[in-house]
């Protein structure tokens, strides 16, 4: 948990920032990220999380398209309070479980901006890739931490608004995070997440 | 996390076992000790004796009539304190699987009898220490040729051997045991 803390005072710091690459311009992005559980996730943690954030390098490759890698950190937890759960070999267990989640997606990024230039730049982005889940139930205090790889997707839409450099700007979207994991009555863990963030050029 | 979100209380039955069947209990006169998966003597120290006088209290409640163990009791239960000072992990199922060989089965007046306790117990980990209540069909051991454990209840986390917390685990693990009843 004090490294979660670091991490999220290291990315309040440098908080918001979000590439719109022109051609032949590499661009910085890191953006805050609240992230609401979906479909069956849901039933594991109900709550959102506004422990997360988002991170891409990307280079255009046009004034509208640029290419990059984007990773990303989101922390899920919930707790539960004292529930009787039945286990199939008819072992019943009264406990207060709680459920602690961490994805880290590393993605290869793709971005559409649909309008250069513009003082308000619509764009859709996608990402697939690798997605490292560190998954902790516990029961009372007894429980087993497990690390799996996983594959993850990021679909993506957002406005950038540039500053008066035309360089720099802010940006907000939503994204929906499609992350297979299957764990006991887990199926997936995907959620909606909502970023805001800033760009910084690296080089040009 | 406080002390009580920490503990967990596990119950486990044999399906098959109707407990109306059983009329008539007799409790261990003294706990058993188990340190790190070995026998380690038997006590009867004030928290022993707080869990013997609550187990009493919850199994009349539930109908059943406390007999001396010379009396034929239907059914006996032993309890046991459970500590592991190793720091590796130990499989509730060693708690279970293994625990009863050290009941000595004369005290239940069946010398020679083994114990047997359903198997597949088991999913969480430990180094700390816990209470375990294993209740046994004594009616039936002549005809089994064992002593068959048909209900197990075990408590781990943090406190458990406070004086204070004492009537609230026994009564956790009856409360989620409602088949553990009988009529006279």
């Amino acid at each position: 948990m004090k490294n979660i803390k670091i991490i999220f005072s290291i990315s309040f710091i440098v908080l918001f920032s979000v590439a719109q690459a022109q051609k032949g311009e590499t661009k910085l992005s890191i953006s805050y990220n609240a992230a609401l559980p979906m479909n069956d996730f849901k039933n594991v943690v109900s709550s959102t999380s506004f422990r997360g954030f988002n991170a891409s390098v990307l280079h255009g490759v046009s004034d509208n398209l640029s290419i990059g890698l984007a990773v990303g950190f989101q922390d899920f937890y919930q707790k539960n309070g004292r529930q009787l759960y039945h286990f199939s070999d008819g072992t019943d267990v009264s406990a207060v479980v709680t459920n602690t989640i961490q994805t880290i997606p590393l993605l290869a990024d793709v971005k559409y901006n649909f309008s250069p230039g513009s003082t308000v730049q619509p764009y859709v982005a996608a990402g697939a890739g690798a997605n490292l889940i560190s998954y902790n139930e516990m029961f009372g205090e007894f429980g087993n931490e497990q690390t799996k790889f996983k594959f993850a997707a990021r679909p993506e839409a957002g406005l950038f608004i540039p500053f008066s450099n035309k360089i720099s700007g802010f940006e907000i979207g939503v994204s929906y995070n499609i992350m297979p994991f299957q764990e006991g009555d887990i199926k997936n863990l995907n959620n909606l997440g909502i970023h805001a963030g800033l760009s910084l050029p690296l080089r040009k | 996390m406080n002390e009580d979100e920490s503990r967990i209380y596990i119950t486990n039955h044999d399906s098959t076992v109707k407990f109306n069947s059983y009329k008539t209990y007799s409790i261990a006169d003294s706990v058993t000790l188990i340190d790190n998966g070995r026998f380690a003597g038997r006590e009867s120290t004030a928290w022993d004796q707080q869990v013997m006088a609550a187990l009493q209290n919850a199994m009349n409640a539930r109908g059943f009539v406390k007999v001396d163990r010379n009396q034929n009791p239907d059914l006996g239960i032993n309890v046991s304190r459970v500590y592991s000072t190793s720091t590796q992990v130990v499989d509730l199922s060693d708690y279970y699987g293994g625990y009863g060989g050290y009941y000595d089965p004369y005290y239940w007046g069946y010398g020679g009898y083994d114990y047997y306790f359903p198997p597949s117990y088991g999913y969480y980990q430990s180094t700390e220490a816990a209470l375990s209540i294993d209740i046994l069909d004594l009616k039936d051991a002549s005809g089994n040729q064992s002593i068959k454990g048909v209900w197990s209840g075990l408590v781990r986390g943090e406190g458990i051997f406070k004086s204070s917390n004492v009537q609230t685990q026994v009564q956790a693990l009856f409360d989620q045991s409602p088949y553990l009843k009988t009529n006279q």
